[in-house]
């Protein structure tokens, strides 16, 4: 069981890898986008869905790494892997010298905290001359679209590979208990702190590498796309879709909604807004475990799986 | 194991069915491809690239179309809607040429949305005209395959200082405020020097942040320092929201002066009679003087616009049509539609359109001086161009309470 | 010096305006523990609802501001009752993520109906200004701030001392005790969030007089509405008042003496000291 799992799994993964030599132009464009919205997804998975913390702010370390990498190559003249490293770095220290206070909100309270720091960091940096001020800066073209595809997907199986580690070590039931019962957790003898604030750097370092590749891949950045605001709820939404605290699910939930999404919008671009917004309305109604849950739920239940949920949660 | 099989295929299965799904562009025609903002926060001026991009092509088809040697061809358009979005608008254009596989490429509106899109452009070696950045930074990148019919952002107060010059008394102290964007810092970084040049003291020098909606500290400091001369270089909704908080501030500087929204009517209708005295500039008026391939002439062009689609076109709209002509006089001096024979055309081009003498720079973007415009009552009136004075402003502007 | 004291009233006067937007927000989260993303977005539509009635129905946005709220109340009460309801008892998230759909959703829905084009509200007493002591105070924004206060004041006394209010507070609190003294939360929740709609709209159909409407501006007025109700402190109705002239004087001074581009880094920083520092807000109780 568990061997065929694998082997699926290796199967898909070489389809995936092999897409930029059998599909068109635009698709791996596609797919490099959803490729880099799922390893978002999957770094959020690492704070929000194993820690418990849900943060709103993880696409700091996305502009964080975006900038890294523009910055290092327009203004130093360094190298792109440079480039990614510093943008890690600036994330990582970005998440031990906020991370710390701020993961000791607890709800709500933390989310809106990390939703606060992205827009801080937007308006701070708008007013940076090295980083361009509000107009941005422009990286230098490479048209490589197969190797940014390859590197997404590489980034994407090393997200995922983490996660899976993180099913299985010691950090990650520590992250696990944090999340169940944080009180319990301390007094079991988990350095709450260390952890928490670990898993958030980890989450981090993802999203940093994930946003150094978009720069360099799109060309160009600013302050608004660097920090958008909507990633933030986009890759909630897909790992809350695919199931957060799951190994796959965000995987999943961001590639195929990444892929309704597209087909909306180029076939009824005005309104493919207005569809993502139901189905996110829908899901959260109808099926707030995600889709994982509700693979493995809607067998036994039928139909009722869905009136449960909203039995389960209504007032 | 079933349900396990299906849920982690259609990830896999949906984006290949994508790329079954698109078709072939027809042949026998010449299509041309743009993404521009038809939905979104700027879609107010984005729409008027599609109507100019349509209307040109509607009037070049029913003259015959494009010659291309023996041949005529009819030209198509293929437009998407970027929905105000950059990186969709890049992938837009990326699937145009791509997939759609367009001949030629036409541009969105923004300068920040030409940066990025002309990437695209560079990246594929298919030319793009654009008339919706005008940027200096567009241009900046030694790109080939960008061109441009905005004239340059860093000039766009060039004809309004040297009539500050001309005035009688000249203003003692200028304000000059610029929104954070591309566009309005070209603007900025050009104007600055020309009124130290022009000998016009800058008592204030103040970058705002795009779609800002209060500027009752900016306008307090301007009464308080007196300052007679103010130039904002922002956007429409800004500029509407300085001026109605500058009457209900009571601040009535000499003059003040705007790099949009003054030639549009939507916005003399916005502000009513309070649009009174502003300043602005364009490079295109719709004279009958400027004779047209097409449209006979601007003024011509200007009624059968108003009539097709119920409102006056400006500037954007007249570029719009004159980077569609440009693209076809290019294919036809070049007697081809290959990319690189209508680049090297388009780099050479001279030719006269409604929207005024056509030809770009080395850099690929034209260079056309701007006139300077005042609201005066009703109407738009033509104030100082290449020539100095064409008729009288109504200078200084008096307190609010007084008008 | 004179100077100053005008970048104070305008910090007072804009104090006022950000006090009613955030008000029905912090009324919502503070009773409901409700996390409206969409708030802005409502905001939205209360002031096209505004710029309809003065357009078409030559209403005052001032005096039509009842009528404004009513309808946005209406709205309200069939979202609490429709929708949200369903997501009441699920983890906080919950309401978070269905309310960023929502105004999606709502945002799609007003560009579709009304088109991107500008409004604005501009009746013929807009430009007007009143001067006192060498400052000169906009009309509009000067009816606003005192809007503002009328408003939270009301809702202050309405939940201290009205049945209603006490009826709302007491589901907010415990809501298994308020239904043994036969309280229908379901209807109680749904006037709540019809009143924190309501308070929307009122907050919209002001905006409309002073600002620009458009489909999009709802993301930010969300942004600005959550700073100035933690802010404030979301224990306390007063408290939205207290975190928005704090946030308008804030502003106003920083864009005066550091830079006009400075002023959201100054909100929004101020926003997350007061989380890390006390997050219970400037009027909350240190629990």
């Amino acid at each position: 069981m568990k061997a065929l799992r694998a082997v699926l799994i290796v199967i898909a993964a070489a389809l995936l890898a092999a897409v930029p030599w059998f599909g068109s132009d635009v698709l791996v464009q596609f797919g490099i986008n959803a490729l880099l919205l799922a390893v978002l997804a999957q770094g959020w998975n690492i704070i929000g869905g194993y820690a418990g913390y849900a943060s709103f702010g993880n696409s700091v370390f996305y502009g964080l790494g975006s900038y890294g990498v523009a910055i290092a190559m327009v203004q130093w003249n360094l190298p792109f892997g440079v480039g990614m490293a510093f943008g890690v770095l600036l994330a990582v220290v970005f998440a031990l010298l906020l991370g710390l206070p701020v993961l000791r909100l607890r709800g709500h309270y933390f989310a809106i905290a990390t939703l606060a720091l992205s827009q801080v960091m937007a308006a701070i940096v708008s007013n940076i001359g090295i980083a361009g001020q509000n107009i941005g800066l422009v990286l230098p073209p490479l048209n490589n679209d197969r190797l940014f595809y390859e590197l997404a997907l590489l980034l994407l199986a090393a997200a995922t590979l983490t996660v899976w580690w993180l099913t299985r070590s010691r950090f990650g039931f520590g992250l696990i208990a944090i999340r169940e019962n944080e009180e319990g957790a301390a007094v079991m003898g988990v350095n709450t702190t260390l952890y928490k604030v670990l898993a958030f750097a980890l989450s981090g370092v993802f999203s940093a590498l994930a946003g150094g590749i978009h720069a360099y891949w799109i060309t160009f950045l600013d302050p608004e796309s660097a920090f958008d605001i909507s990633l933030n709820v986009k890759m909630i939404i897909m790992a809350v879709f695919g199931g957060a605290g799951t190994v796959l699910g965000p995987v999943v939930g961001a590639l195929s909604l990444s892929a309704v999404s597209e087909l909306l919008a180029s076939e009824v671009t005005s309104i493919a807004g207005l569809f993502f917004g139901l189905v996110i309305v829908a899901a959260v109604v109808l099926m707030p475990r995600g889709l994982a849950d509700m693979m493995r739920r809607l067998r036994g239940f039928g139909w009722r799986y869905f009136i449960e949920n909203i039995r389960a949660s209504r007032l | 194991m079933l349900p396990r099989l299906f849920f982690r295929f259609p990830s896999v299965i949906l984006p290949c069915l994508l790329a079954a799904l698109s078709l072939p562009a027809a042949a026998q025609e010449i299509t041309l491809g743009a993404s521009v903002q038809l939905t979104g926060p700027v879609a107010n001026t984005g729409r008027y690239y599609r109507d100019a991009y349509q209307i040109a092509v509607e009037k070049i088809n029913a003259a015959g179309g494009v010659k291309i040697g023996a041949q005529q061809y009819k030209l198509a358009l293929k437009l998407y809607d970027n929905q105000s979005d950059v990186n969709l608008s890049v992938r837009q254009y990326t699937q145009l040429v791509s997939q759609d596989k367009v001949q030629l490429l036409l541009g969105p509106f923004a300068s920040n949305f030409a940066l990025a899109d002309s990437a695209v452009s560079e990246k594929y070696k298919v030319p793009m005209v654009q008339g919706g950045g005008a940027s200096d930074q567009i241009f900046s990148r030694k790109f080939k395959y960008i061109f441009g019919t905005l004239a340059p952002a860093s000039n766009y107060f060039g004809s309004t200082i040297d009539m500050l010059k001309a005035l009688k008394p000249a203003p003692k102290s200028v304000a000059l405020l610029y929104a954070d964007d591309a566009f309005d810092v070209s603007v900025a970084e050009g104007t600055r020097p020309k009124l130290k040049q022009a000998g016009l003291p800058i008592a204030l020098d103040e970058r705002y942040s795009t779609n800002a909606t209060d500027f009752n500290s900016l306008l307090s400091q301007i009464k308080s320092k007196n300052i007679e001369a103010v130039l904002v270089a922002g956007h429409e909704t800004e500029i509407l929201n300085f001026v109605r908080q500058a009457k209900s501030l009571a601040v009535a500087p000499k003059m003040y002066s705007f790099t949009v929204g003054v030639p549009s009517e939507d916005f003399r209708h916005a502000l009513g009679a309070d649009a009174d005295y502003a300043f602005g500039m364009t490079a295109w008026l719709p004279s009958a003087a400027q004779k047209d391939r097409w449209f006979g002439d601007a003024a011509q062009f200007a009624s059968e616009y108003k009539q097709k689609y119920g409102y006056d076109p400006d500037y954007h709209a007249a570029s719009g049509v004159a980077d569609v002509e440009a693209l076809v006089q290019a294919m036809e001096t070049a007697g081809s539609m290959e990319p690189q024979k209508v680049r090297d055309a388009l780099a050479k081009l001279k030719f006269d359109s409604l929207y005024g003498p056509v030809a770009f720079g080395a850099n690929g973007q034209i260079d056309l001086p701007q006139v300077v415009i005042q609201v005066q009552g009703d109407g738009l009136a033509e104030i100082y161009g290449a020539n100095g004075f064409v008729k009288q402003p109504k200078y200084p502007m008096p307190a609010w309470n007084a008008r | 010096m004179e100077l100053l004291a005008q970048i104070l009233a305008n910090g007072i006067l804009l104090g006022g305006l950000y006090a009613v937007m955030a008000l029905g927000l912090a009324l919502v989260w503070g009773v409901l523990n409700i996390v409206n993303l969409a708030h802005g977005a409502f905001i939205m539509l209360g002031a096209y609802a505004s710029w309809h009635l003065y357009t078409y129905l030559g209403i005052d946005p001032f005096l039509g501001l009842p009528l404004t709220a009513l309808l946005l109340f209406a709205l309200g009460y069939a979202l609490q009752r429709g929708l949200l309801n369903l997501v009441v008892r699920a983890p906080m998230f919950n309401t978070l993520l269905i309310t960023f759909g929502l105004e999606v959703v709502l945002t799609y829905l007003a560009q579709l109906a009304f088109s991107a084009d500008f409004r604005t509200i501009n009746p013929p007493y807009a430009g007007s200004n009143v001067q006192f002591g060498g400052v000169v105070l906009p009309l509009v924004r000067l009816a606003a701030f005192g809007v503002a206060i009328v408003l939270t004041v009301g809702m202050w006394l309405f939940l201290l001392h009205t049945r209603l209010g006490r009826a709302i507070r007491a589901t907010a609190q415990n809501l298994l005790a308020a239904r043994l003294y036969g309280v229908e939360p379901r209807h109680l929740y749904a006037v709540t969030f019809g009143l924190g709609l309501a308070l929307a709209g009122a907050a919209g159909g002001l905006y409309g007089t002073v600002s620009q409407i458009n489909p999009y501006i709802g993301a930010s007025l969300t942004a600005k509405s959550f700073a100035i109700a933690i802010i404030g402190g979301l224990d306390n109705p007063l408290g939205v008042i207290v975190g928005g002239l704090f946030l308008g004087i804030v502003e106003s001074l920083t864009t005066l003496y550091i830079g006009p581009t400075f002023a959201d880094v100054a909100s929004f920083g101020i926003l997350v000291l007061v989380l890390i520092v006390r997050p219970s807000g400037l009027l909350g109780r240190t629990a």
